[in-house]
């Protein structure tokens, strides 16, 4: 559907896309997940037209479309700020496009209504202007102008971002369901990896400007391919030297000029023994209680592990509480050293 | 021949047309002039005709000219402190300070939005000059008093002090109101007494407005016009259009002296200007607060000190209340009260606004004369309607110029950063020149047939006069109305063009449809700033002095010129407070429209029209209910 090829954008001597290639395929839920400044957003002004790049390709259904004008490519985008037009009521707003397109009155009134009634925005609501809307109402509003035109693909630049935490996640199951119904393509950029990790069919992680790896939510997250990746998205313990060298001393075989990590809830506490890991005694250092589990912070000898762990309402321990972890070889993610990601 | 076709497409060909006007008017109307009147200073000539470049340079440090300049550094001196610390005290009376009846104290205090110039100064020389009212009533109060107290460099400083302080009610009450009450309440909970919260908190946060406040100011005093010209006081600008109408008969090298004193003034200009840009690159406090609160009224908790402000408060608001209550009541008032300045309570009058007739006065032989136009109101009389007319219709046009001038360019100028920067400064540049100079040079410039970029046409001459006018008013509006516009598009967020452009729009539609209705009322705003303040300006249409270009403001003050002539202009005096009623109507009017009605956005107007439906519908529904008994009996 999407295809990029070998696209690289600067801007004067800062090159913010490093030759990507990347494919969409037709009714996708395709997400670029990295951090601030990685490139992801301006892949997607790329791909909609608002950058040119300095080399590469991009082809919508096999059609190059690198030099075709914005308003010509037929794809839609909901901003980060929504840029709705404030001056303009919700019909308006949602009419822009047809009417930039010079449809005829009837037709317009008919097609707003019925975005308007897909995406749950009333009649009345079509007549108030933007600022008397919800954030909620407000999203409705910028998807429901961006499919309006009919467009053959979808961009979302963070649209979930300006909200607060309980409407983002209220929001971000619609925002899945909608798409499933539209059966739009669509490019979702964020920061958020749990968004990326619970909307997308497949994920691109961006960092300086080149895509890390491309695969599936448990790819990424079970099988990140570098280092980048792996610390990048979701929680994570790096092992310490000592510990590299008790595994070692367990049969593990891990190469101590690798980067070695192993995630939080791989890390059980106080669980019975399994063939091959290597249990180390402890003591909690801190817990941080999050409901559904529990996070403890814990000095062992070799270094400070960290452990999620569902909470079952019995084993909670306190601070200073005596336990002991369990590394596994087999759950254990080795990379070439390289610079992480911030945490 | 693809590049021709390029250039052929007419969004290029505008863009082409706009940079020639453009470029027209900055060499033509800003750059030439001006070097023009430098080029005077240089040109003077002996009396046998042989060149003497440094004659008027001896001339200033031998003579007298210097005075002048004394005179008006003076001026600005003293009113920096005057008007700071009236202004300073009316912000924080009304907006800062817990005093009782603040909303009216605040009407009284921004009285000077829609009273001011020429207006105000001859409704302040009405009170007091030394028969007015309010000296007569404080002489008779304390016999000892100078009657004569009025006039001159004291008249001048006390009419500006209270003229002033506009821009202090706009800007600085702002600032206060962007304070975030949170300092003020750490400051408290840290143990600071209100006071120390006062200085160390809440001003350090104004002083980038103050320091802003206070080089205008000092502007505003150097280059005063009116309140010297009325109240007498030998000022630069004054001297100036005076030496422009004055001729080498009469003294040596007058055009010379004005374009010295001209450039005089605009180099303080340039100098005060260069440091408040200076100030301004240091950077601002700027709140880092996420979540602001607004700022609580501060309750003086010393009752000794509370009512000392409130009586301070109201004094104020007394001194800035007086002259438009009175102009206001004297308006309705037959001549002979106007004239004897008594109220006359048992007779009122629209003579001065609509009065026909002429009147008759007697004459030292005992006979009774018509003196022709001499008792017509505002809106009969041929000389006023003729300013009031002039003055609108050039103002008008002006102000819109400037507007879409200004426009044009700051779309130009967002788009293209580096290029623009250009743009904006050219734009910047009439700010370095004072008004007078600006029209001085004008006027000397184009009074000849010679220039050839206007057709060589003269445009000093007859009704020309008109057109240079608007021309001198629109560039010497277009630096505020950048500044202002510009504000205005930094609200628009990027985004919004883009989602246009995405949506299918090309570029004029995006301007027409997405930016422009969101900056409409900020332009609107700029357009009734300029057109107040050119509709009532003096300074200008004085320098240029032509019959042709006789603005409202000179009407006005020909009025006042005239009350002095016995059996002249007999009711000069009730057509001036008329005509200042009829300026505060205006000015006030416009205020409305633009700052109440206009500042709403698209939903505010939608809950007001909703609101207004309901209102209807309950109403309709009740006269129903009224009316159906009315049926049943009959």
């Amino acid at each position: 559907m999407i295809r990029l090829e070998d696209i690289t954008v600067k801007f004067d001597e800062f090159t913010a896309l490093k030759g990507i290639s990347v494919h969409v395929r037709e009714g996708e839920f395709f997400t670029f997940l990295g951090p601030s400044g990685c490139g992801k957003t301006t892949t997607l002004r790329t791909i909609a037209g608002f950058i040119q790049p300095v080399s590469g390709s991009v082809f919508v259904k096999d059609k190059d479309i690198t030099h075709v004008p914005i308003e010509d490519r037929n794809i839609g985008i909901v901003f980060q700020s929504y840029a709705l037009f404030p001056t303009m009521t919700v019909r308006d707003n949602i009419a822009f496009g047809l009417k930039v397109k010079k449809l005829n009155k009837p037709e317009i009134e008919s097609k707003v209504a019925e975005i308007a009634r897909k995406v749950d925005l009333s009649p009345e609501q079509l007549g108030k202007a933007v600022s008397q809307l919800s954030g909620g109402q407000q999203q409705r509003v910028a998807i429901a102008r961006a499919l309006v035109t009919e467009p053959a693909i979808i961009c979302m630049d963070e649209p979930l971002s300006n909200l607060d935490a309980k409407l983002r996640v209220q929001l971000r199951n619609e925002l899945k369901s909608m798409q499933k119904n539209f059966g739009i393509t669509t490019i979702y950029v964020t920061h958020d990896q749990e968004e990326a990790l619970t909307l997308s069919d497949r994920i691109a992680v961006f960092n300086k400007g080149e895509i890390e790896q491309t695969g599936t939510p448990n790819e990424v997250y079970n099988h990140s391919r570098t280092e980048f990746v792996c610390n990048f998205i979701g929680d994570i313990n790096k092992l310490s030297e000592e510990s590299i060298s008790l595994l070692n001393g367990r049969g593990a075989a891990l190469d101590i000029k690798m980067s070695h990590y192993i995630r939080l809830e791989r890390v059980p506490v106080n669980a019975p023994y399994t063939e091959g890991a290597l249990e180390v005694k402890g003591s909690v250092l801190s817990r941080e209680y999050y409901g559904m589990y529990i996070k403890y912070t814990i000095q062992t000898a070799p270094q400070v592990i960290r452990s999620i762990v569902r909470n079952d309402g019995v084993s909670i321990f306190e601070p200073g509480t005596e336990v002991i972890v369990s590394l596994h070889p087999g759950n254990i993610m080795s990379y070439p050293h390289r610079e992480v990601a911030p945490a | 021949m693809k590049n021709a076709a390029k250039w052929l497409k007419p969004e290029q060909l505008l863009k082409l047309f706009g940079f020639g006007l453009f470029i027209y008017i900055f060499l033509g109307f800003m750059i030439l002039p001006s070097v023009n009147t430098l080029t005077q200073i240089f040109s003077t000539k002996t009396a046998a005709g042989a060149a003497d470049p440094w004659a008027v340079i001896r001339f200033f440090f031998a003579g007298t000219m210097g005075n002048y300049v004394l005179n008006s550094l003076k001026l600005a001196v003293g009113l920096v402190v005057t008007v700071n610390i009236v202004g300073v005290s009316i912000v924080l009376l009304t907006e800062y300070f817990d005093i009782k009846g603040a909303r009216i104290l605040r009407m009284g205090y921004m009285t000077t939005l829609i009273y001011s110039g020429v207006a105000l100064v001859t409704g302040y020389l009405f009170l007091y000059d030394n028969n007015g009212i309010l000296t007569t009533a404080m002489v008779n109060a304390f016999p000892g008093m100078d009657k004569n107290w009025f006039s001159g460099f004291n008249a001048v400083m006390f009419t500006m002090t209270f003229a002033c302080t506009s821009n202090h009610m706009l800007f600085l009450r702002n600032a206060i109101r962007g304070i975030d009450y949170n300092t003020v309440e750490a400051a408290r909970n840290l143990g600071a007494k209100p006071l120390k919260v006062l200085w160390k908190v809440v001003f350090p946060t104004l002083a980038p407005t103050m320091f802003s406040l206070t080089i205008m100011t000092f502007i505003t005093g150097l280059c005063a016009m009116s309140a010297p010209v009325l109240l007498g006081f030998d000022s630069i600008n004054p001297e100036i259009v005076r030496l422009a109408g004055s001729s080498m008969a009469d003294e040596s090298f007058p055009q010379a002296r004005a374009a010295l004193l001209s450039i005089i003034l605009a180099l303080f200009t340039i100098v005060l200007l260069a440091i408040l840009s200076a100030y301004e690159r240091k950077g601002h406090y700027l709140s880092v607060s996420k979540t602001k609160t607004k700022l609580v009224k501060q309750k003086i908790s010393n009752p000794v000190a509370n009512t000392l402000a409130h009586i301070y408060a109201y004094l104020l608001f007394i001194i800035y209340m007086t002259p438009v209550v009175m102009i206001l009541i004297f308006s309705f008032q037959t001549y002979g009260a106007i004239r004897m300045k008594t109220l006359d309570l048992g007779n009122w009058t629209f003579l001065n606004f609509f009065g026909k007739e002429d009147y008759s006065y007697l004459t030292s032989r005992g006979t009774y004369r018509v003196r022709e136009g001499a008792v017509s109101g505002v809106f009969s009389n041929a000389d006023t309607l003729g300013g009031i007319r002039t003055s609108f219709i050039l103002s008008a046009v002006a102000a819109a110029i400037a507007c879409v001038i200004v426009v044009i360019a700051v779309n130009y100028i967002f788009k293209h950063k580096k290029k623009g920067a250009f743009l904006e400064y050219a734009l910047l540049f009439p700010w370095l020149l004072p008004t007078i100079l600006i029209c001085y040079s004008y006027r000397t410039y184009f009074n000849s047939n010679d220039i050839w970029y206007v057709g060589n046409m003269n445009l000093y001459y007859a009704q020309n006069v008109r057109l240079l006018i608007i021309i001198a008013y629109t560039v010497v509006k277009l630096p505020f109305s950048l500044r202002m516009i510009k504000a205005a598009f930094y609200t628009i967020d990027d985004e919004l063009e883009d989602a246009a452009r995405n949506l299918g729009a090309s570029g004029l539609t995006t301007m027409l449809k997405i930016k422009l209705p969101i900056i409409l009322p900020s332009v609107l705003a700029v357009f009734a700033l300029n057109f107040n303040a050119l509709f009532t300006e003096y300074d200008m249409s004085a320098t240029f002095a032509s019959s042709y270009g006789t603005s409202y403001a000179m009407v006005m003050q020909s009025m006042t010129r005239e009350e002095g002539l016995y059996g002249y202009n007999v009711n000069a005096s009730g057509r001036r407070a008329a005509s200042t009623v009829f300026i505060m109507l205006v000015s006030g009017l416009i205020l409305y429209l633009v700052y109440g009605l206009g500042a709403r956005d698209l939903g505010e107007r939608l809950e007001a029209r909703e609101r207004r439906r309901k209102r209807w519908i309950k109403l309709r529904t009740s006269l129903q209910h009224k009316s159906k008994p009315a049926e049943i009996s009959s």
